[in-house]
């Protein structure tokens, strides 16, 4: 019998153990991480919710892509919280937002939006005008519009937005459109109408107007100016956001709702380690349980559980488990009670006939004679000499399950309140992100599956010679 | 005799496997109420039918609606709809048995039937073929390298095959299938991306076959890649255990060449054990082309899984999770049969 100590070592001492222990440790810190700073309903709240992602840019790829070559735009979105300049105008006020950006991208952004929240006025609606100095010193109003009057027998003071902010799409709007028409006529010396730019009018914003190339961009410092004049000085508005559409977005890209594929990837870090560990660990336990049980007890209890277990594991899993799943509704619990109820039986089997041979050992034969009772036996006597072997099978099971949800996830029976690399990939390829190209969509969600369950297939490598010494280097 | 019996036994059990799956399901759908929609939606489907027919004769609207509901009534004590839903077990596992099931919601087969039948075994030799070649393949590969490898035990070969089987236990088939589809249709543009046929299809019989051929390489491709390694290692295994026993040490002691030893001492000894490898990775082989089939639109039985759950088509669904488990009890009897032929052990007890 070899020590712990030297069970370590040999376990560390392969490049596998050491790899899968590193990994593991890595993306049990991530878990951790995302547990602490993700809310507990993240899949309701935040990512099925499509008004949380409309200020983001749609099935954009990662930032980095820029490296191979790719012209980029960066999306920004800049938001105005406190006026720089605040201008009485006989009994109005005027609130004055500015921000200045520079623009050096060769492409125009790829939509301009923008948001208000909470807005609360006391006498009469305010209004809200959005102007843009181009470089060229050029000042074009671009949008203006009045906070919705008092509803007939509504009591001041007035709330509006504050259940969902008020947002409008800058790029496709038809006043936007009627406000820069003459200044586009003017400019480009053609007798342009506003159907011919609605659409792409934030192209016309950045444009340089030049004669050679119509889709040239004028760089320079642009200045977003935003008055918001209230007619009493206790209204007010919590925040106006400005959103610069990007041709790319963040580390890992969008997906075509626009959200941000890796705040998704994260928080399948510690859904896939819990799917896979509570699964394996239940399974485990009961299987062992109802394999010692029927290995010692013997008689009527054997046949019965070995009856049993046969059947069961006889079970095609993926169809039962889709059948099941489909009728039930996509529940996460429910998809791992179902693998728990199919996997007990394979263990079962493989350590009842351990037990059998533990059996007629002289050391259980000797704890009988000194008048043991029966579970001390069990407990004490049988269940230390098979628990290596239990523990490398709980490893073993854990990618099984992991791979099970994800496989599930990916035929659409995913559980939609809780979002899971499979889930994600699945969305991927129903779109027809891997016909259109959307490789960031599809691979990351994919490797990290692979990787997860190449930790525990790796960890579980190592710990083969621990468990099984007949095994060690001949 | 004895092998007879034994066959038998093997048989039954396995049936008893179909029946627990067919009561599971039945109970389930019961329990859930999906057995009294599926029937109602069969009995309004049969009047519809009725009042078409029925309207050319009968002129008079009040006749008619009277004798509709005469048929109503008689169908609904035929189908026992009146009754709570396990007074009708019997009856539901009969109808699943025969993939009587009615009419599917809005699936169609290929020739533009709705019956669920029509749909389902239209697919089925599709889903076989695929299953069935691929299994072909891995077998012989697996063989033929885990043989190899248990004779050169650390080598390189044995190690990257070990870690190539490690690996493969972590890739999922539907991924792997993704990969290759991204690979080898979009850049390399050497195989298709999916289907079975390509559109049009072509005309000539042959020509006919190279097509599927062709297009049946990629899911294949794939699903001998995720199950290969695993079973190439078993093998391995099986094969290094028994050269270790006495007897293989006598035979070498004798003089015997070597590859004699190999193919009468060893790989005889270990064919019942690697069998029986082969029918516990059967289920998995299911499972993988259920997902293989979805990733390639291979018209078979996965892929009309994965339709149907899109569609939510409830009885497409309940006959398919019959006949995959039909499908696996089949080749695992089929299997067994293999199995005791192999190992006379069995046969003279």
């Amino acid at each position: 019998m070899s020590t712990n100590r030297e069970n370590f070592q040999e376990f560390f001492s392969s490049t596998s153990g050491k790899l899968g222990s590193i990994l593991l440790v890595i993306f049990i810190l991530i878990s951790v991480f995302v547990v602490f700073t993700y809310p507990l309903n993240f899949g309701n709240t935040i990512w099925s919710n499509p008004s949380y992602w409309s200020d983001y840019p749609k099935s954009a790829p990662p930032t980095w892509v820029s490296i191979f070559g790719t012209e980029n735009v960066e999306h920004q979105i800049i938001d105005f919280t406190s006026p720089v300049d605040v201008i009485p105008i006989s009994n109005q006020e005027q609130r004055l937002y500015s921000y200045t950006l520079n623009y050096d991208s060769n492409i125009s952004p790829t939509f301009l939006s923008l948001s208000m929240y909470d807005v609360v006025y006391h006498d009469r609606p305010p209004t809200i005008s959005v102007s843009i100095l181009r470089p060229d010193n050029e000042e074009i109003l671009i949008y203006r519009d009045v906070i919705s009057s008092p509803r007939q027998g509504e009591e001041g003071p007035y709330v509006r937005y504050s259940d969902s902010p008020f947002r409008i799409n800058l790029s496709g709007d038809k006043s936007v459109s009627s406000n820069l028409i003459e200044f586009v006529q003017d400019k480009s010396n053609s007798q342009i109408s506003v159907n011919d730019i609605v659409g792409s009018n934030e192209k016309y914003i950045f444009s340089s107007f030049s004669s050679t190339n119509p889709q040239e961009v004028l760089h320079g410092e642009y200045q977003i100016l935003i008055k918001f004049v209230v007619n009493n000085e206790n209204d007010s508005i919590s925040k106006i956001r400005f959103v610069l559409g990007g041709s790319s977005y963040g580390l890992l890209g969008t997906d075509s709702l626009g959200r941000n594929l890796s705040v998704g990837l994260l928080f399948g870090f510690p859904i896939a380690l819990l799917i896979g560990l509570t699964t394996s660990t239940i399974t485990t336990m009961i299987g062992t349980s109802m394999g010692i049980i029927s290995g010692y007890t013997g008689g009527r209890t054997d046949t019965i559980i070995q009856r049993f277990a046969d059947t069961l594991s006889n079970i095609p899993l993926l169809p039962i488990l889709l059948f099941l799943i489909f009728i039930f509704g996509p529940q996460l619990w429910l998809v791992m009670t179902i693998l728990v109820l199919f996997g007990w039986p394979g263990l079962t089997i493989i350590i009842r006939s351990m037990v059998l041979q533990i059996n007629s050992s002289q050391s259980i034969e000797a704890a009988k004679s000194l008048g043991a009772s029966k579970w001390r036996i069990m407990y004490r006597h049988i269940f230390p000499q098979l628990a290596p072997f239990i523990f490398a099978q709980l490893v073993f099971f854990t990618p099984a399950a992991i791979l099970a949800e994800a496989s599930l996830s990916f035929l659409g029976l995913g559980d939609p309140s809780i979002p899971t690399w499979g889930q994600i990939l699945e969305n991927g390829f129903r779109t027809g992100g891997v016909y259109i190209g959307y490789w960031w969509w599809i691979l990351p969600p994919g490797l990290l599956i692979v990787i997860t369950a190449m930790i525990f297939v790796f960890i579980a490598l190592a710990l083969e010679p621990v468990v099984n010494p007949k095994l060690k280097k001949m | 005799m004895s092998l007879l019996q034994t066959l038998i036994v093997r048989g039954l059990s396995l049936i008893v496997v179909l029946i627990t799956v067919l009561f599971l399901s039945v109970i389930v759908l019961g329990a859930t109420g999906y057995s009294d929609r599926l029937l109602t939606a069969t009995v309004s489907e049969e009047l519809r039918g009725l009042r078409q027919s029925l309207s050319q004769n009968i002129r008079d609207p009040t006749e008619l609606e009277q004798v509709i509901e005469d048929r109503r009534e008689q169908l609904i004590e035929f189908y026992g709809l009146d009754r709570p839903w396990y007074y009708r077990l019997p009856d539901m596992v009969f109808r699943i048995l025969t993939l009587d099931l009615g009419e599917a919601r809005t699936l169609r087969s290929f020739t533009g039937s709705n019956r669920v039948s029509d749909i389902v075994l239209e697919r089925l030799p599709n889903t076989v073929l695929l299953i069935t070649s691929a299994t072909i393949i891995t077998s012989i590969i697996g063989l033929y390298v885990g043989v190899k490898i248990a004779t050169q035990v650390g080598s390189r070969l044995e190690r990257s095959v070990s870690y190539f089987s490690a690996i493969s236990y972590a890739l999922p088939a539907w991924w792997l299938g993704i990969i290759f589809i991204i690979l080898f249709a979009f850049q390399l543009r050497i195989l298709p991306s999916s289907g079975m046929y390509s559109v049009p299809p072509p005309t000539e019989p042959f020509a006919l076959f190279l097509d599927k051929l062709v297009h049946a390489i990629l899911p294949v491709f794939t699903l001998v890649i995720v199950s290969v390694g695993s079973w190439s290692y078993a093998v391995r295994t099986m094969v290094l255990n028994i050269s270790q026993e006495d007897f293989v040490n006598v035979a070498r002691a004798k003089g015997l060449p070597e590859n004699l030893v190999m193919r009468r001492h060893i790989i005889r000894v270990a064919a019942p054990p690697i069998v029986t490898s082969l029918i516990l990775g059967l289920t998995g082989s299911l499972g993988g082309a259920i997902l293989t089939e979805t990733v390639f639109g291979w018209p078979g039985m996965g892929r009309l899984y994965y339709e149907a759950i899109l569609a939510a088509d409830e009885s497409v669904i309940v006959a398919l999770t019959f006949m995959f488990t039909l499908l696996y009890v089949i080749a695992r009897f089929i299997l067994e049969i293999l199995y005791v032929v192999l190992d006379p052990r069995v046969r003279y007890k």
